[in-house]
């Protein structure tokens, strides 16, 4: 239950201090301020092909099959032990390490050998295509300090 | 090991663990007894933000002031933890073009949120702002239509589990004693006061006792009943909270919904998953055997749903419950309970020297387990020392590692080191040191979550893991969507070489995993996720072969 | 794009049941089209294949005295009404069996009616009907003596002291006794090899004879036979195991797997080849929009008409059952039953999840056992129990009442329905 106080204080805020804030406080619209205070942190919008892309792979089970249908030969070591196919399920999830996935997008030849091979119908070779399409995605960023 | 204290700490949640550090910090014999393992009460199972508590702020003004500033003390001391979570609360109206009142409304709401943002420097939170329905559909296009705009705020988003092991572990590097898996169940006393505790240990059988004029009694959902068991009383209402995890990030940003009886819940990204909660019923049965229902995922489904549709296609993977410890009040409905913390004094029960923890947030948690530092230290007659737990880092806080440099030495690929960043902080560069001993450690458990064999090591070495369970806790083993398919094998190999476990051992351990994941998958299985729990049952079905 | 293609038996799923389906009905004569879009359960399978658990064993028996393959099918039928075994009978079960070893004699080895106690990778033994030759010489009731069980040196993924530990419960039961040891992975790879990595590199000349010298040097006095970890080779024709075993000294077997499965990526592949040899027309696709059996129906770029059908498609793994909300058959939107303690019925495909599942873990799960109902000829049955078509037939993990991931008969049922289904659909045409 809001104390009578609060309540005055409330008052007074919606009819003086606020509308001062938006008239002296508010530069831009609020979309400017919204991608001022995010954007910046790295917590950009995803676009929309791609997170269509990305929800296209939550049908992965982790089966593992497709890697067996990719030549990983030109990975680095650390890159084939997560294994390539990590590329759609780490980064499709969040395209917050995007960033950090050069590396791995890179050595997909879209080939598609890996989609015949998934019992659920990830279309990876589509995801993959999709995240390489760069940028930043939804991203952790802000972090404190 | 000398059983003699200045205070018996009880409850490995956010506030025991809290509670531990500070007396550690300050130069108090502490012992620190949980029954099972840390955070797996309501702090665990929180929504997983440091929150303001923006709902408090007319009638709980203080609760308010009080989360933010601990949101900031927090970031400072573990900021690997945290990640910012931006919230939209949009608006809709009921027909077509906008009432006046619903305007008002609207406008209110701005207003409101706006307020909040005075408490926000406390927290480094982005002031909020107003947008319009086209800002809206720009940010977050996957909001159903017809809605006419939104608020925005932001809050921080964490681990609580990790929280609840770091303070834990900050408690006995000070030299606090701390046992998980062992149970303080009777309360020694004498004279019309507490004078310790009689532990057991719950895997190996060992009993004790432990001496100190000061118990702190933080066993949270479980406290009405030690009470019980002890002559004494501490009013709780539990208050039952469900959440589901959905596999990845589902929106850009927080949502603010209405669940079909008018109740806020949210949708957010956390990390790299979305949470959909929560609920708050009373509940009075046995809080060491909660589990989601059907009703219960029904009801947070639609919420959400009701404003971003694609939730009902999304991947739900789990169905996680705690209960909160708010105070007992005989009347209002579950929202409308203070969330306030009290510290209840044993002494009107013959029990002097029991100090009872009700109610709290987890934002709050530090400047309550100040408190209740403070409390004890009159309790003992000891002068007061000042509170330092605002300004020393937690075990891996101290610094924040940048992801391509851990990755840049080879041992790991980049992804990985982001979550080893993440869940460690500084303490990730131990963790490629194991990798760099032994490569063998290099392998990756779980392409799911990005979980390194080295990590778990580090875990079961440094982190107070006894069971195989723990590590769900630790490092995510078998909380992503696979489910364990990858992974829980082969750290229940590595916890098993770590900590001397036979065969028989081993085996008894993977089961308890997976019991324990499949509790919070029964009421969820549906779609991609029961494709992979048959996965999960046919690949660990020979685990327990009847015949 | 090819013009029509015709045949006298569409099967739809490339798993163990569609392909038995598949070669039966070319046995019989006819021209087969499989169509199919993935590898499915099969290629996750752990190796083993598993034909009946001894319902009435009591734990702690010798494992000689658990009941043949066979006799346990026939008395688990009369246990389970519901079950696919008790819906088409046991009698052909040892023919179908039989079947499934001559056509697959690249991986399988060959059937008699006896029980196989098959090492797991968590030191756990499956009694399986049927095995890999990769596993034969680890029948635990072959050997006597000593078994070595190797793990691979440099590599966390194995425990070979849990698999040991493991089966040191079968000794007094008769069981070898099992010794832990340690061997260097095959050249060039490293710890963060792979299961598939590791297998294909055995194929390749030279890795298995390095292997089994490091074995042989590393084997305890009076090893009788050797257990590696389930990575022996992707390829039944490299023959990786024999050549292991020529320069162990020693029968050399591997352990069952998890997932990610060598040994059910090997059978799945001895699938596949079989079906090429024997003219199977293989079609990579799904089907589109399955209207019935006669009419023509696109799949992947082809369009195929035959007069009869047979769905294998799996359950939820291999998409043939599928639950978004409601338990449904997604191709040709047929009747799904489930169960919910001793109900079963298609009414319950509409329950909550929760419903259908049971709190403990280890006990069986309608909610797994859902699937579709079939008279004796496995023909799928509708809402009133009428079969949907007269040449529609169903096979292997599509049907209800069997949990094929846990219950001990999941390939069983597949190699049974299987080789049922096509007989019947060649004599239906």
């Amino acid at each position: 239950m809001a104390r009578p106080g609060a309540l005055a204080y409330l008052a007074w805020r919606a009819l003086v201090a606020h509308p001062l804030k938006r008239l002296f406080k508010w530069r831009g619209t609020g979309l400017d301020r919204f991608r001022a205070a995010y954007v910046a942190e790295g917590l950009a919008p995803a676009e929309p092909a791609r997170r269509a892309a990305a929800e296209a792979a939550s049908a992965c089970i982790s089966c593992g099959l497709c890697e067996t249908g990719c030549d990983l030969a030109t990975a680095t070591p650390v890159v084939r032990a997560l294994g390539l196919h990590a590329a759609f399920r780490l980064y499709s999830r969040t395209t917050m390490d995007l960033a950090l996935a050069g590396d791995a997008l890179e050595r997909c030849a879209g080939c598609a050998g890996c989609e015949a091979l998934c019992p659920t119908r990830v279309p990876i070779a589509r995801v993959l295509a999709a995240l390489r399409g760069g940028g930043v995605g939804p991203g952790r960023g802000g972090r404190p300090g | 090991m000398a059983d003699v204290y200045d205070v018996v700490v009880l409850g490995g949640g956010v506030n025991g663990t809290g509670v531990a550090r500070d007396c550690a910090l300050r130069g108090l014999r502490v012992l620190l007894l949980e029954k099972s393992d840390f955070g797996v009460g309501a702090s665990g199972n929180s929504s997983g933000m440091i929150h303001g508590g923006i709902r408090y702020m007319l009638s709980d003004r203080k609760v308010t002031a009080l989360a933010c500033r601990d949101s900031g003390y927090i970031q400072r001391i573990a900021p690997h933890l945290l990640f910012r979570i931006p919230f939209l609360m949009p608006f809709a109206s009921r027909r077509e073009g906008a009432t006046l009142r619903e305007r008002a409304a609207w406008y209110a709401t701005e207003v409101y949120v706006g307020t909040y943002d005075l408490y926000q420097p406390l927290k480094r939170g982005k002031p909020s702002t107003r947008l319009t329905a086209e800002e809206l559909y720009a940010v977050e296009p996957g909001l159903r239509p017809g809605l006419a705009g939104a608020v925005t705020l932001d809050e921080w988003g964490i681990d609580a589990f990790r929280l609840c092991v770091l303070n834990a572990l900050d408690a006995e590097a000070h030299g606090a004693e701390v046992r998980t898996w062992t149970e303080g169940r009777e309360l020694l006393r004498g004279a019309g006061r507490v004078e310790g505790v009689r532990w057991r240990d719950v895997l190996t059988g060992e009993e004790g006792e432990a001496r100190a004029p000061v118990v702190l009694n933080a066993t949270g959902a479980w406290s009405p009943a030690l009470a019980r068991r002890n002559g004494a009383r501490v009013p709780m209402r539990p208050g039952k909270g469900v959440h589901l995890t959905l596999d990845r990030r589902w929106s850009n940003y927080g949502v603010i919904c209405s669940a079909v009886d008018g109740r806020q819940i949210f949708l957010m990204p956390h990390e790299a998953e979305s949470i959909v909660g929560t609920t708050d019923d009373d509940f009075y049965g046995d809080p060491d055997d909660l589990e989601a229902t059907s009703d219960e995922v029904e009801y947070l489904l639609e919420g959400a749903a009701s404003l971003v549709p694609a939730v009902r296609s999304a991947r739900v993977t789990r169905a996680w419950c705690g209960l909160r410890t708010t105070i007992f009040d005989y009347g209002p409905n579950e929202d409308a309970l203070s969330r306030e913390h009290q510290l209840l004094d044993g002494a009107a029960e013959g029990l002097a020297g029991l100090v009872s923890f009700v109610g709290g947030k987890l934002a709050s948690y530090r400047a309550q387990a100040e408190e209740a530092t403070d409390r004890i230290f009159a309790l003992l007659g000891r002068p007061p020392v000042p509170c330092r737990t605002h300004e020393l880092p937690l075990p891996g806080g101290d610094e924040l590692p940048d992801p391509a440099r851990l990755a840049a030495g080879g041992l790991v690929a980049a992804p990985v080191a982001a979550r080893l960043a993440y869940r460690h902080g500084s303490r990730a560069r131990e963790v490629l040191r194991l990798v760099e001993e032994d490569p063998r450690l290099g392998m990756v458990l779980c392409r799911d979550e990005g979980i390194l064999a080295a990590e778990v090591v580090f875990c079961v070495r440094h982190e107070k893991v006894r069971r195989l369970q723990d590590l769900r806790r630790r490092c995510r083993v078998a909380v992503g969507a696979c489910a364990g398919v990858d992974c829980a094998r082969v750290a229940a190999q590595l916890a098993g070489r770590e900590l001397g476990w036979d065969s028989e051992r081993i085996r008894a351990e993977l089961a308890d995993l997976l019991d324990a994941g499949w509790r919070e998958r029964r009421a969820i299985l549906d779609g991609a996720q029961l494709a992979q729990e048959e996965l999960l049952r046919g690949a660990t079905g020979p685990l327990e072969v009847p015949w | 794009m090819s013009g029509l293609l015709e045949a006298d038996v569409l099967v739809a799923g490339g798993g163990m049941a569609g392909a038995i389906a598949a070669l039966a009905a070319r046995r019989a004569g006819r021209a087969v089209a499989l169509v199919r879009r993935s590898p499915g359960a099969t290629a996750l399978s752990s190796g083993a294949v598993s034909v009946a658990p001894d319902l009435g064993a009591l734990a702690g028996e010798p494992l000689a005295s658990r009941r043949p393959p066979l006799e346990a099918a026939a008395r688990l039928a009369a246990a389970r009404p519901d079950h696919p075994y008790a819906v088409v009978g046991t009698a052909r079960l040892g023919e179908a069996l039989a079947f499934a070893c001559e056509e697959l004699a690249a991986a399988l080895a060959p059937f008699d009616d006896r029980r196989r106690f098959l090492a797991t990778l968590y030191g756990s033994a499956v009694g399986a009907g049927l095995c890999q030759r990769a596993n034969v010489a680890g029948d635990l009731l072959s050997v006597r003596g000593l078994l070595a069980v190797a793990g691979f040196a440099g590599h966390a993924g194995f425990d070979a002291r849990l698999v040991a530990g493991g089966l040191g419960r079968y000794v007094a039961r008769g069981g070898p006794e099992p010794r832990a040891v340690e061997v260097a992975l095959p050249a060039g790879l490293g710890a963060l090899a792979r299961p598939h990595e590791l297998a294909g590199a055995l194929d390749a000349p030279g890795a298995a004879e390095a292997l089994g010298d490091a074995l042989r040097a590393a084997l305890p006095a009076g090893a009788r036979a050797a257990l590696l970890p389930p990575v022996l080779g992707l390829d039944p024709g490299a023959r990786a195991v024999e050549r292991v075993a020529a320069r162990a000294g020693v029968p050399v077997a591997e352990t069952l797997s998890d997932v990610p499965s060598v040994p059910g990526l090997r059978l799945w592949r001895a699938l596949e080849a079989r079906l090429a040899a024997a003219g199977v027309r293989v079609v990579q696709g799904e089907l589109a929009a399955a209207p019935a059996p006669g009419e023509p129906v696109r799949a992947g770029d082809a369009m195929i008409q035959a007069p009869v059908w047979i769905l294998a498609t799996g359950r939820f793994v291999g998409g043939g059952i599928a639950r978004r909300g409601v338990l449904a058959e997604p191709a040709l939107r047929l009747a799904v039953q489930a169960a919910e303690g001793r109900e079963a019925g298609v009414h319950l495909a509409v329950r909550p999840a929760a419903s259908l599942t049971s709190r403990d873990r280890r006990r069986p799960q309608p909610l797994l056992s859902a699937g579709l109902r079939v008279d004796h000829a496995l023909r799928p049955l509708d809402e009133r129990g009428r079969p949907v078509h007269p040449g529609l037939h169903a096979a292997g993990a599509v049907l209800g009442g069997h949990e094929q991931a846990t219950d001990g008969t999941g390939l069983g049922v597949a190699i049974l329905t299987g080789y049922l289904a096509g007989l019947a659909a060649a004599e239906g045409r």
